[in-house]
């Protein structure tokens, strides 16, 4: 009998998710064609105060990379698994999270606008790949966000998935940088 | 926390993506205005030289397919740079012939091709990826088409001597290539690229003709003479 009660609810919960999925696929989708299709212009907007753009998305990259790991400790703390006083994790949380999306925008902005999505050597293909994947994840996750009664797994996986995609996307950009030109500004 | 906190960030991650993309669009003008920077930095494009357009090439250029007909005699010359503005593009291009062999480089800043090929019958033609170029050689001046992916414009290339003309300075770095292409004009003008591997790259700094620093990268440029036998082979 009790399977009868939960299943509907358990199936309730998870098509909480189904806007939010599709809503992100279609994101990462779009930014993929939009990468793909769009002619080069091999120049954008970005920041200033770097050497060259290729500096400013290295660093605005490792800022966004290590606001990440600030991130992963601060769901551990708001979810109890790591003991903490106070209840400052969940607004660092969010914050450190808004933060380190303002600051891969610029570099995707550049990444899609000046370069375009190129598949013809690993480094750049994977991180084109997971670039896309990057923002159709997070749109996910800030629709999900404000749904209550969502699957528990939801929330974790979805950050769990977006700080793997950020680490790579590190590794494949500013940590090439580092170890191929060195740290430059 | 309010619950339209997450679209609010998202809100404002298209609010900035909009705003950067005004802003490029306007920063870097269109193809057409374009003008190859007198580079006072790595994004010196945002500021369109007046002059470099005021400078552009007289309208008389002439197909390159009216070239007078083959004479007995090839006067192709033998050792020859050209260097001048693409019109329209607004970006440099230049052509350095010795003894047949042809290099090229076009260079907008933002685009940019490096060109190899052959000089004969006073006509260069020159192939590079993505780019098609042919020129008749007449008067001093090489005249012809550029043809970039989907696009096509005329230039007319006036023979230089040093320190204009092309420049090519290369490096390796920790399993990467760096390449740096230039382009020196006698009134001052000049336009350059640096890429590392074949994805990642920069409009170049200011060119002075020295050694280059790159995020500490020191390139040496070399003209025609000193690259041209390693980029051919």
């Amino acid at each position: 009998m009790s399977h009868t009660q939960v299943a509907p609810q358990r199936r309730g919960a998870v098509a909480l998710l189904v806007i939010p999925v599709l809503a992100g696929g279609l994101v990462a989708a779009a930014l993929g064609v939009y990468g793909e299709l769009h002619p080069p212009t091999g120049f954008a907007v970005g920041i200033a105060g770097f050497s060259g753009p290729l500096a400013m998305k290295v660093w605005l990259t490792t800022i966004a990379a290590v606001l990440a790991i600030v991130q992963v400790f601060t769901a551990f703390a708001i979810w109890g698994k790591i003991p903490v006083q106070g209840s400052w994790p969940g607004p660092v949380h969010r914050w450190s999270g808004r933060l380190a999306f303002l600051a891969t925008v610029p570099v995707a902005f550049h990444c899609l606008y000046s370069v375009g999505a190129r598949y013809d050597d690993p480094r750049v293909m994977f991180h084109s790949i997971l670039g896309c994947l990057f923002y159709g994840v997070f749109v996910t996750k800030m629709l999900s966000l404000p749904k209550r009664g969502l699957p528990g797994w939801s929330l974790p996986v979805l950050g769990g998935l977006l700080f793997t995609l950020l680490i790579g996307l590190w590794l494949t950009s500013s940590f090439w940088f580092f170890t191929t030109i060195g740290i430059q500004f | 926390m309010s619950r339209l906190g997450p679209i609010y960030t998202l809100a404002v991650g298209a609010v900035m993506t909009a705003g950067l993309t005004v802003a490029s669009a306007t920063a870097s003008p269109a193809i057409q205005e374009t003008s190859a920077s007198v580079a006072a930095g790595p994004q010196a494009n945002t500021e369109a030289t007046p002059e470099a357009t005021a400078d552009a090439t007289p309208d008389s250029t002439q197909e390159p397919e009216e070239v007078a007909a083959p004479e007995d005699q090839d006067t192709t010359p033998k050792k020859v740079d050209y260097a001048g503005v693409v019109d329209q593009n607004g970006g440099l291009i230049a052509i350095s012939i010795r003894n047949g062999k042809v290099v090229g480089y076009f260079c907008d800043g933002q685009i940019e091709a490096w060109l190899k090929g052959t000089a004969e019958d006073n006509t260069v033609t020159l192939e590079g990826k993505d780019t098609l170029v042919t020129a008749a050689l007449r008067g001093g001046k090489a005249q012809g088409r550029i043809e970039f992916k989907n696009k096509s414009w005329r230039f007319s290339a006036a023979t230089v001597k040093k320190p204009s003309g092309l420049y090519r300075a290369t490096a390796q770095v920790r399993g990467a290539r760096v390449v740096g292409g230039w382009i020196k004009l006698p009134n001052g003008q000049s336009v350059g690229r640096i890429m590392i591997g074949e994805n990642a790259g920069e409009a170049a700094p200011a060119f002075d003709g020295g050694v280059q620093k790159w995020y500490g990268i020191p390139l040496t440029p070399q003209d025609p003479d000193g690259f041209i036998d390693s980029f051919l082979s």
